[in-house]
């Protein structure tokens, strides 16, 4: 076989019963499905019976990255984590999760495409990858240890360049609301399925290199056209305010560097300046997810931006508040972006002194050195919305009783004192208490322990609750209906980007709207914000490019919240982006050409095997109706104002119906039930897999 | 200015502004040395990298492109600026228990880079294959690979432990400046790395290890004929 660059080429797998420790060969048997989720939902399809529990030994869990993971291509730090997600409820189906930071680069240097974990260890472990030394290690003494305590700890052994993945308590204790993180700040779910398997954490140092296939001066002119065309964070192509450079601005951009804008907590302080896009050096000064999140004040704390391997973006930002540390002894630095730099304070309805105050940013600072200590999710902010409900619905009194109520300082949350978040988040990584643990299982597990109907949830506008335990992510708020549409097919919340970053992307809708004609066929494709009109097949072709690039972003291992490059800052290229830029990438560093649309069909193939395994562990074809559906609240509107008029978000039944029949109709899936047909399967080379579904009466 | 010295009579080879080339073509001209000819560096660099640690934000794009551009290949072990090492627990780092820097500590990331050391070049001076050579017109130290056996003697010998080795080719590789252009300046998307005119930062930057390469009696000897 010919030898390729940009994977590995081997995946390894480690069974953690037998502490049996095995590779494959990445091409032979995961080429088609490229790599990251594609890979997941391979394993989970072939080897995950149905009804199999998040927490049973026969779950098993892979690190997904892809052939661009490790490479110079632009923002390609994610492992996509994929197992059966245990909040997903009434059932747990498959799901990802997408950590960045530095594992996947240091997994690919040692010489790995993804790591499938099964089985259970019958007493903790942790896994050490150095190139191709593997190992399993007794983790009896980490075991009670929070992520960071864990982390050098595993780095005293394996050295400074080592990686680690690790779980806190909360994954160690089952808690469903619980990540996996490496690299301080980058996490994904699954914590709790790790700790169901006895495995606390993975350190892996590769010293090898990911080759890259084509000419290295091609490869090089490619990478800098990529950056060429690069943003802010969420490929946000105008500054927020104007510049001299600028032709537009748009407040709402993440491309918020400015002259008179510092790093103010840097030392000496640093000017972010004006970042003229032409200037590639400047890249990392574009973005500060604090100051977009927390307000102006942020810059005061600002060190620096951080982030992923080969990303110039630096979504995370480093904080430095001193005044916690005093107060409340934590380390005065922290960094995260946006949920985890939002996870402490989105607890509190008010601040003494305001909502984007110095209280605020130390209640930043206060969640995000729990959360990502104890390893806790936060479910895309799900979690503290449904905390506020309960509790000033006056709910969550009648659930806890007396004494357990008491045990909170219910003063301190009410003032909005940072301070409470001591109480609750430790006791949600310990499962104390009937509140904690309710609140650790996810919100529809949580809501049917107390016999509440999903139902109420689902008529909150205010809770953003979606469906199946989890909420909108990026759904009519951001594209209309195509947001919708995507919020219908995950298990999870959506993760997928590619439809925000080009709505949030700042041109004008003029400019907008050129640009979707050359993408998408018309300029119908996108409307304005808050202007939305009736569906149309434009939309549905958005619909699907957005969840196949997603997927693809997957697989390859780049990040979705910085793609696709569907726009640019570029004025003389008309502010185009690039549509076949992961095409260009994919070819030259694997040698495998393949156009855009060839990899759309491989992205393609792997949505169509994530319906498989749903519409397989569901039991049922009829996902239309019992899976793809659409929360009461995306159909309301607080002022009642009618759907399509302008500045309301609220969609229209009769239009939805049309709008999923167009899309059913894009991706050659059955409209009345909305499973895939078996044309659909084979046109994907998935016959084995429809085959499977046909016996089971699960075709339409 | 480049000076050409001839110290053939003690057995000794200043090696001014010759290229690699340069050296086999004297031999070739019919000059010879007798048996213990080496190479001592005494030539400063043009140019050096500098590092700006509180501008690094981590991203490690300089390690990619100086991998990448040159040999084709992405990978941190072999890149010739170290931000891998520094990123997670800092310069100094767990052993130390001084993890203050890095990601875990305060924000501040350290780039490790070559410092192109004035006379005497530890990595130079301990190859016993003389295969680390300048190259003019930047006279960058560099590894003439063909010369080069593996042998890790100059890994044991820089103060700033800043010798990379490719277990591909079997071959050390350190910062050569790309030849005047480096590529990790031009990756660097916060302008946190600078090419600069070439000054002593060796004694300025604490150092990393404590060099523990043999030099060898020619060399010493060499040495000595400058340094009675
Ligand atoms: S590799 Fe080390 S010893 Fe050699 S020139 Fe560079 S810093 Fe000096
Ligand atoms: S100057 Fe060139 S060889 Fe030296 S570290 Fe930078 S990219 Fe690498
Ligand atoms: S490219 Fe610049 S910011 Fe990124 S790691 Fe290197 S020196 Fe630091």
């Amino acid at each position: 076989m010919a030898k390729h660059g940009g994977w590995a080429g081997k995946v390894l797998r480690v069974d953690l019963s037998t502490g049996k420790i095995s590779t494959e060969n990445t091409i032979e048997k995961y080429k088609d499905f490229i790599g990251g989720t594609g890979i997941g939902y391979k394993v989970i399809w072939d080897e995950v019976p149905s009804a199999t529990k998040p927490f049973s030994p026969e779950n098993k869990i892979i690190f997904g990255t892809g052939p661009l993971a490790g490479t110079g291509a632009p923002c390609n730090g994610k492992t996509a984590i994929t197992t059966l997600w245990p909040t997903c409820w009434p059932k747990p189906l498959v799901a990802s999760g997408h950590m960045g930071g530095h594992f996947a680069a240091e997994l690919k240097y040692a010489g790995y495409d993804a790591i499938i974990i099964e089985g259970k260890s019958e007493h903790p472990v942790w896994l050490s990858i150095e190139d191709a030394r593997v190992e399993l290690n007794d983790a009896r003494r980490l075991w009670g240890l929070g992520i960071r305590r864990t982390t050098y700890e595993i780095n005293l052994q394996m050295g400074h360049e080592a990686s680690v993945a690790a779980i806190g308590q909360a994954g160690e204790n089952l808690v469903p609301m619980s990540v996996i993180i490496n690299s301080v700040s980058h996490s994904a779910g699954g914590g709790a399925v790790m700790g169901s398997k006895n495995l606390k954490a993975i350190g892996v140092r590769g010293t090898g290199s990911v080759y890259i296939s084509g000419k290295k001066e091609e490869w090089e002119k490619a990478i800098k056209f990529h950056l060429s065309l690069l943003g802010a964070n969420n490929q946000h192509v105008v500054p927020s305010s104007p510049q001299p450079w600028a032709e537009y601005y748009s407040p709402g951009s993440r491309w918020i560097s400015s002259k008179g804008r510092n790093w103010e907590a840097s030392r000496p302080p640093i000017e972010t300046g004006s970042c003229d896009p032409h200037n590639l050096n400047r890249i990392a000064y574009r973005s500060n997810n604090a100051v977009f999140f927390l307000g102006n004040d942020a810059w005061k704390y600002t060190v620096r931006g951080n982030g992923c391997t080969g990303c110039p973006i630096r979504c995370h930002t480093i904080l430095r508040v001193p005044s916690v540390y005093s107060k409340y002894a934590i380390p005065e630095i922290g960094q995260n972006t946006c949920g985890g730099l939002n996870f402490g304070r989105a607890f509190f309805k008010t601040f003494p002194d305001g909502p984007k105050s110095q209280t605020s940013i130390e209640a930043c600072m206060v969640g995000m050195h729990f959360a990502d200590d104890l390893g806790i999710w936060n479910n895309y902010g799900l979690l503290q919305r449904d905390f506020q409900k309960l509790y000033y619905d006056g709910i969550l009194k009648t659930k806890i009783d007396e004494k357990e109520y008491k045990s909170y300082s219910w003063d301190k949350f009410e003032k909005g004192d940072p301070g409470f978040l001591f109480e609750l988040l430790p006791r949600i990584a310990r499962k104390d208490g009937e509140l904690a643990t309710a609140l650790g299982m996810g919100t529809g597990y949580m809501l049917e322990r107390w016999g509440i109907s999903e139902e109420d949830w689902k008529k909150d506008p205010a809770l953003q609750y979606w469906k199946m335990g989890h909420p909108r992510h990026h759904s009519n708020e951001d594209s209309g209906q195509i947001g919708v549409i995507i919020n219908t097919q995950y298990n999870r919340d959506a993760q997928c980007h590619s439809h925000t970053n080009f709505i949030r992307n700042g041109l004008p809708i003029e400019v907008q709207k050129r640009l979707a004609s050359e993408l998408w066929g018309s300029p119908d494709a996108v409307d304005a914000t808050l202007a939305y009109t009736p569906m149309n097949i434009y939309k549905a072709k958005m619909a699907k490019w957005s969840l196949l690039r997603k997927e693809l972003h997957d697989a390859l291992a780049l990040c979705n919240w910085m793609g696709p490059i569907s726009a640019s800052p570029l004025k003389e290229r008309g502010y185009r982006g690039d549509d076949s830029i992961e095409s260009l990438l994919y070819t030259l560093a694997t040698g495998d050409k393949k156009s855009c649309q060839e990899l759309d069909h491989v992205a393609e193939r792997i949505l169509l095997l994530h319906r498989a395994i749903t519409i397989r562990d569901m039991g049922t074809k009829e996902m239309r109706t019992m899976h793809d559906t659409i929360p009461d609240w995306v159909f309301e509107d607080i002022k009642d104002k009618s759907p399509f008029s302008k500045g309301t978000n609220r969609m229209d039944k009769e239009d939805m119906r049309i709008a999923m029949d167009m899309y059913y109709e894009e991706m050659g899936w059955d409209k009345k039930t909305g499973a895939p047909t078996l044309e659909t399967y084979r046109k994907f080379d998935l016959g084995d897999v429809a085959e499977k579904l046909k016996q089971k009466g699960l075709l339409p | 200015m480049i000076m050409n010295l001839n110290f053939s009579r003690r057995q000794f080879l200043k090696v001014s502004g010759l290229a690699i080339a340069g050296i086999s073509a004297l031999s070739s001209l019919g000059v010879t040395y007798g048996m213990a000819e080496v190479i001592i560096i005494t030539e400063q660099a043009e140019g050096l990298v500098i590092g700006d640690p509180t501008k690094c934000v981590g991203c490690r794009r300089c390690e990619l492109a100086c991998t990448e551009f040159n040999d084709g290949k992405a990978s941190s072990t072999i890149s010739r600026i170290k931000i891998n090492r520094n990123l997670q627990l800092g310069y100094l780092g767990l052993y130390t228990g001084k993890c203050d820097e890095g990601k875990w500590g305060i924000g501040l990331i350290i780039q490790d880079i070559c410092k192109q050391c004035p006379h005497p070049v530890p990595c130079a001076d301990a190859c016993p294959n003389d295969a680390i050579v300048i190259k003019p017109p930047i006279n960058a130290r560099v590894v003439d690979s063909d010369k080069c056996t593996g042998c890790k003697m100059c890994q044991r010998s820089c103060p700033w432990d800043m010798i990379s080795f490719d277990s591909d080719t079997n071959k050390a590789t350190k910062c050569f400046l790309c030849d005047g252009k480096p590529k990790c300046v031009e990756a660097c998307p916060a302008e946190a790395l600078k090419y600069v005119r070439w000054r002593d930062l060796s004694r300025s930057v604490p150092t990393r290890i404590s060099p523990t390469s043999v030099i060898s009696q020619e060399k010493i000897q060499a040495c000595m004929g400058c340094h009675k």
